[in-house]
């Protein structure tokens, strides 16, 4: 009961909503990077919200499925087909012992979800199937690994998002920011740069870290006692330069933070190549607070 | 004699102090516990570190100023006791050689010491756990003695080994995990202190005290130390 590997593709892992409880030891929170589509996909299959996905990024990954079973491909476009067929994304679709699934390169986005029913069994650490390379918490996708699942139920087949609801991720990007930490402590002036200009993503990003490329930040505060990291904060380096965190980032620091970037919209970056614009805007927590229970209620019911 | 802060959309940063003091991090760890105690449904992650600590909640439980309101309350009852005996203390055992301790010539001669006198300055003393952090059960520890200290390489190494015993200014650290860094490294712990070994979650905790304790190279090797 499982998908075989015939091509693990250019980086993929296993991912859930992430680790928790765990972060006075240093393990960081890791978990998918965009959970928009996480959720959806979990949501469509009906699975616990917390199930375990495979998280494509950029394609070149062939799977055998050893199983009949229910999945949902969401998230980015990565021109996914099951025995050579184009399929559509945000669905349940049957799948059958013997189909290839194959995702080949990016349309619209540049990470892809993939759900099964139950989610994936594979191995657990410290009560999470995340993997972090960063911190050597579990792998990279292997070719012939075996990505052990539940047998299959009878699936909601044909469940699917409405429409209007599909996000487009060639949209431009606003980042919702919140002023926290070290936000009074960098001057008026300073503050207009980082608002005023669009960055572009830096090639170095990953899943530690989005590094932006811009107009830098001149005299920045200098860096300070390391204090714990939450995620999406925005440091900003000796160099001026943004650095926002992400799910595999360390759990302390001592760069000078300008903000933290509201959720739901790191999800909405993790669909975003190097070399595309990315602008910053100003939220208040009440309504950062608010966004986000919306969206957990819908998910979590 | 508090001061809270905005981390994010469910995360609030409490500043207990401006400068690194021992008492300071005693301090943040019993409030630390307190507020596990007293919060402890509401409370995902807290991260304590130097001078702070990160607290991470559940938002869809409990609002920003809500939950500001209860930790300023519970703080405000929590009367702190200084330990008076230390009943946590974690020792290390190090092999201090220049086999496994890849700047332990270069400190040496700056420092004009000999083997023996840095081993005596090194593992003579308690060191006090500041933070955790940087890789899984990394600790930071203190206050190194000043005859030893020494920066950080100005180019870290790509890889250092699991073990490594390292020193960076006035703190001192053993890297858990094969990792990149850029501390002075003096000697080898044959040890597995990463968290594969499911018993180290436990081993450091940030206010904890830790000694280093020289070893000999067969002792190295029986313990499972590696080269």
């Amino acid at each position: 009961m499982s998908f075989r590997v015939i091509k693990p593709g250019f980086f993929s892992t296993i991912q859930d909503r992430g680790r928790f409880g765990l972060a006075h030891h240093g393990l960081s929170q890791s978990g998918v990077a965009d959970e928009h589509a996480y959720c959806w996909a979990n949501y469509l299959l009906g699975n616990d919200a917390d199930a375990a996905v495979m998280e494509i990024t950029f394609g070149g990954c062939v799977l055998s499925a050893l199983i009949d079973t229910g999945i949902a491909i969401t998230g980015a476009d990565l021109g996914f087909k099951i025995n050579g067929k184009p399929q559509d994304h945000w669905q349940v679709l049957s799948v059958k012992q013997g189909d290839l699934l194959t995702w080949s390169a990016p349309k619209n986005g540049v990470r892809a979800y993939l759900a099964v029913q139950d989610g994936f069994q594979t191995k657990q650490y410290f009560n999470s199937r995340s993997a972090n390379l960063r911190e050597k918490v579990g792998s990279l996708i292997q070719v012939n690994d075996e990505l052990l699942t539940r047998p299959s139920k009878p699936s909601d087949k044909g469940k699917t998002m409405p429409a209007w609801f599909k996000p487009d991720y060639t949209e431009a990007l606003t980042l919702r920011l919140l002023p926290s930490y070290q936000y009074e402590q960098f001057s008026q002036q300073q503050r207009q740069l980082l608002f005023g200009q669009a960055y572009k993503i830096g090639k170095a990003s990953d899943r530690t870290g989005c590094r932006l490329e811009g107009n830098a930040i001149k005299n920045t505060p200098a860096t300070m006692i390391s204090e714990g990291i939450s995620y999406g904060s925005v440091e900003i380096t000796t160099a001026g330069l943004p650095i926002i965190l992400l799910k595999d980032a360390p759990t302390i620091g001592g760069y000078p933070k300008i903000g933290t970037v509201f959720s739901l919209d790191l999800a909405k970056l993790a669909q975003h190549q190097p070399g595309s614009d990315v602008r910053f805007e100003l939220i208040d927590i009440e309504t950062a607070q608010q966004l986000r229970r919306e969206f957990n209620y819908f998910f979590e019911k | 004699m508090f001061d809270i802060k905005l981390a994010g959309e469910n995360a609030i940063i409490i500043y207990f102090g401006d400068d690194v003091a021992p008492e300071l991090v005693e301090k943040i760890a019993f409030y630390t516990e307190f507020l596990h105690e007293s919060l402890g449904d509401l409370i995902i992650d807290i991260v304590p570190s130097y001078t702070t600590a990160l607290i991470t909640y559940d938002l869809n439980v409990v609002s920003h100023q809500a939950f500001c309101n209860q930790v300023s309350e519970a703080l405000a009852k929590a009367i702190y006791v200084k330990q008076q005996h230390q009943s946590d203390m974690v020792e290390i055992p190090v092999y201090y050689d220049s086999e496994v301790g890849l700047d332990l010539d270069r400190l040496l001669s700056e420092k004009q010491l000999s083997l023996d006198e840095f081993i005596g300055i090194h593992s003579n003393q308690t060191y006090l756990v500041y933070a955790i952090g940087f890789s899984p059960a990394f600790a930071f520890l203190a206050e190194v003695d000043e005859r030893i200290q020494l920066p950080r390489l100005t180019t870290p190494r790509i890889q250092i080994p699991a073990g490594s015993v390292g020193i960076a200014d006035n703190q001192t650290a053993v890297y858990p995990i094969e990792s990149s860094g850029g501390w002075n490294i003096v000697g080898r712990t044959p040890i597995d202190l990463s968290l594969n070994n499911k018993k180290n979650l436990n081993r450091f905790k940030v206010g904890h005290q830790v000694k280093f304790k020289a070893i000999s190279r067969q002792k190295f090797l029986a313990l499972g130390g590696r080269f």
